[in-house]
């Protein structure tokens, strides 16, 4: 379904260019779900954000369902973006000035035309589904991090994403709240939503139906 | 829960810099309504005083002139046919124009030449309360006259026919008592008899005879020439002349009343839209976070502008609509204060209202552009950075 080919990726510092990926290529299947790990700086989250089309590579391909990403147009990205791809990252995915409910619906508040009636009954099915029906009035700031956190896991449900990309869900949960994120993830899975997760945690990887492990740039295995 | 619901909630969380910065707005847009209704009673209480300083358009027959110079002697114009204006008539046409209302004195003169004690001297017939309305600058050393048989002399008239305050004249039988002399004013007036129109139209055997009007109009809100052409539709037979230079030079006073009041206005504006603006701008980098997340929900660059210039936009809409109604109050408040309500009152219109309702918007976005560019040209990279 998405597929990166020998994807490059440097930043520069102090005018010196750091490679941080240096040719990694990566497969994900329908309804995959793969683990990414690694020691600190090895460029999991960098690759993380490339295949979710948040950072451009220097050079390779992303292709995903026949089309190459890389050089696609800013509206594909867009769409795909909006519709297909969901994205958790370790803090900071919801505005702090609209409620869970607003924050869950956001992907779809982007024009002048309402958010239908539908859509929102929807959302809050889903927020339901994560645990947090009686919280869908709330502002995130009284939420806490594992609500948050499952928030965004509510608005991956309500686009109905076929990716979701996540970026040490866990890693700013205590165990038992980490715990239910990985239970929710599971389930999500088992519906047929592919993941990608970054992680530190060896026992979560092995929920993964693959492991990859990021060293220095590239793939060690 | 739309587009509009980010901008909104956004400004609602930060409850005391929204306020700030509305309050600037608010205020930018208050001082502009009231400048601008005030300039404008003031401008008209302004050009309704420098009337009393003359009139700018001229009513008299037209006349079939021919200019003699012979052999490098001037002979002077030679009147044919000289016909007389009729007053009541003439004075319903100019003051039932179209324009009537910038109509504000019609006096009508009637001269006549007599001849007293073997000097010629030209007496004018005026209506009191209308030729004193246009010369205020008027002064005497005894009084204005207030019966048919008082005439004020001119100074140079009184020195020639050595005549003074509480003389008698005798013009063709009739005893005349001299009320006053007037100053000296460096204009014709210094060497003319002046009386009572009505007595000198029957000491002439011309009743209602008039040989000319001098009109005082008020020309802020028109043109001088659209109430010459009217007062010359109404009277086809006349000729009507605006006095352009005292025209210009009223004109000049009244305009820059009102040009200085827009240069004001534009200093305010300009200050609170850069506000706006440098507000905006120190919100970029703060909410870059938020970008970040709209960005990698499929929101594009034209979507974070919109988003930045509805912002701007409510601010505009808000301070427009709140700052034209406190505006037009204060501006009452202020007139009343300077006491020239009664004057003119600034006008309350819906008209004005709506375009500041659309116009203060507009003026916001503008100043939010160049943040808003800014803030939708972070790329999804650049704003995960922050998160
Ligand atoms: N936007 C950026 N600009 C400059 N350097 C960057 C940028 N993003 C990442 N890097 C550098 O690239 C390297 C890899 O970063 P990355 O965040 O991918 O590591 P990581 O494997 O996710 O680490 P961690 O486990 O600590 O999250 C690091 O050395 C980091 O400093
Ligand atoms: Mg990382």
């Amino acid at each position: 379904m998405l597929e990166a080919v020998n994807i490059q990726k440097s930043f520069s510092s102090e005018g010196a260019d750091v490679p941080v990926l240096k040719g990694v290529s990566i497969r994900l299947e329908e309804a995959d779900y793969v683990a990414i790990v690694g020691r600190s700086g090895s460029g999991k989250t960098t690759l993380l954000n490339v295949l979710s089309t948040l950072v451009k590579p220097d050079s390779g391909a992303l292709n995903y369902r026949g089309s190459d990403l890389t050089s696609a147009a800013e509206k594909q990205l867009n769409t795909i973006r909006k519709s297909d791809f969901s994205v958790i990252f370790q803090f900071h995915h919801l505005l702090p000035y609209l409620s869970v409910l607003e924050n869950t619906l956001l992907p779809f508040m982007g024009s002048l035309a309402p958010v239908s009636r539908q859509l929102e009954q929807r959302a809050l099915k889903c927020l339901d589904r994560v645990g947090l029906a009686d919280k869908a009035r709330r502002l995130p700031g009284n939420l806490s991090g594992g609500e948050q956190q499952r928030v965004a896991i509510a608005r991956a449900l309500v686009k109905s994403s076929k990716i979701l990309f996540a970026d040490e869900p866990t890693g700013s949960l205590d165990k038992k709240t980490g715990e239910q994120i990985m239970q929710l993830l599971a389930e999500l899975h088992g519906d047929g939503l592919a993941i990608v997760m970054v992680t530190h945690e060896p026992a979560y990887a092995d929920l993964a139906q693959r492991t990859i492990e990021l060293e220095d740039g590239v793939i060690a295995h | 829960m739309n587009i509009v619901t980010i901008p909104l909630k956004n400004m609602r969380r930060k409850p005391t810099k929204t306020l700030l910065l509305l309050l600037v707005f608010l205020l930018g847009v208050v001082s502009i309504v009231a400048l601008y209704q005030v300039s404008l009673v003031v401008g008209h209480s302004l050009e309704k005083k420098l009337t009393a300083f003359g009139a700018n358009i001229v009513v008299k027959p037209s006349t079939e002139t021919l200019s003699v110079s012979y052999g490098g002697f001037h002979m002077g114009d030679m009147l044919l046919d000289v016909k007389e204006l009729q007053e009541a008539e003439t004075t319903t046409a100019i003051r039932s124009i179209e324009l009537n209302d910038r109509i504000s004195v019609v006096a009508p003169k009637l001269v006549n030449m007599f001849k007293i004690d073997e000097v010629a001297i030209a007496v004018v017939g005026v209506r009191w309360e209308e030729e004193l309305g246009i010369k205020s600058y008027w002064a005497t050393d005894g009084a204005f006259p207030q019966q048919p048989e008082q005439i004020l002399l001119g100074a140079l008239a009184a020195r020639k026919l050595g005549l003074g305050t509480g003389d008698t004249l005798t013009l063709q039988g009739h005893h005349f008592n001299i009320s006053g002399v007037l100053f000296e004013t460096g204009s014709d007036d210094d060497s003319v008899i002046l009386m009572d129109l009505s007595k000198l139209q029957q000491l002439a055997g011309q009743p209602e005879a008039v040989s000319f009007f001098e009109v005082a109009a008020l020309c802020a809100g028109c043109p001088i020439e659209d109430i010459v052409s009217q007062i010359q539709t109404n009277l086809p037979k006349t000729s009507v002349i605006a006095l352009q230079n005292v025209v210009n030079q009223r004109m000049s006073s009244v305009r820059f009343v009102q040009k200085l009041a827009l240069s004001i206005s534009l200093v305010i504006l300009v200050t609170a839209s850069a506000m706006v603006g440098i507000s905006m701008l120190s919100a970029v980098n703060e909410r870059k976070k938020d970008i970040g997340i709209l960005r990698s929900l499929g929101y594009g660059q034209s979507r974070i502008f919109l988003i930045f210039c509805l912002e701007a936009g409510i601010i505009g809409l808000l301070a427009g609509s709140i700052g034209y109604l406190a505006g037009y109050a204060i501006s009452l408040k202020a007139l009343e204060y300077l006491s020239l309500t009664d004057v003119a009152r600034p006008v309350f219109s819906i008209a004005q209202l709506v375009v500041c309702t659309l116009i203060f918007p507009l003026i916001t976005i503008l100043s939010a552009l160049y943040p808003a560019w800014k803030g939708s040209s972070i790329e999804p990279s650049q704003a995960l950075v922050s998160l």
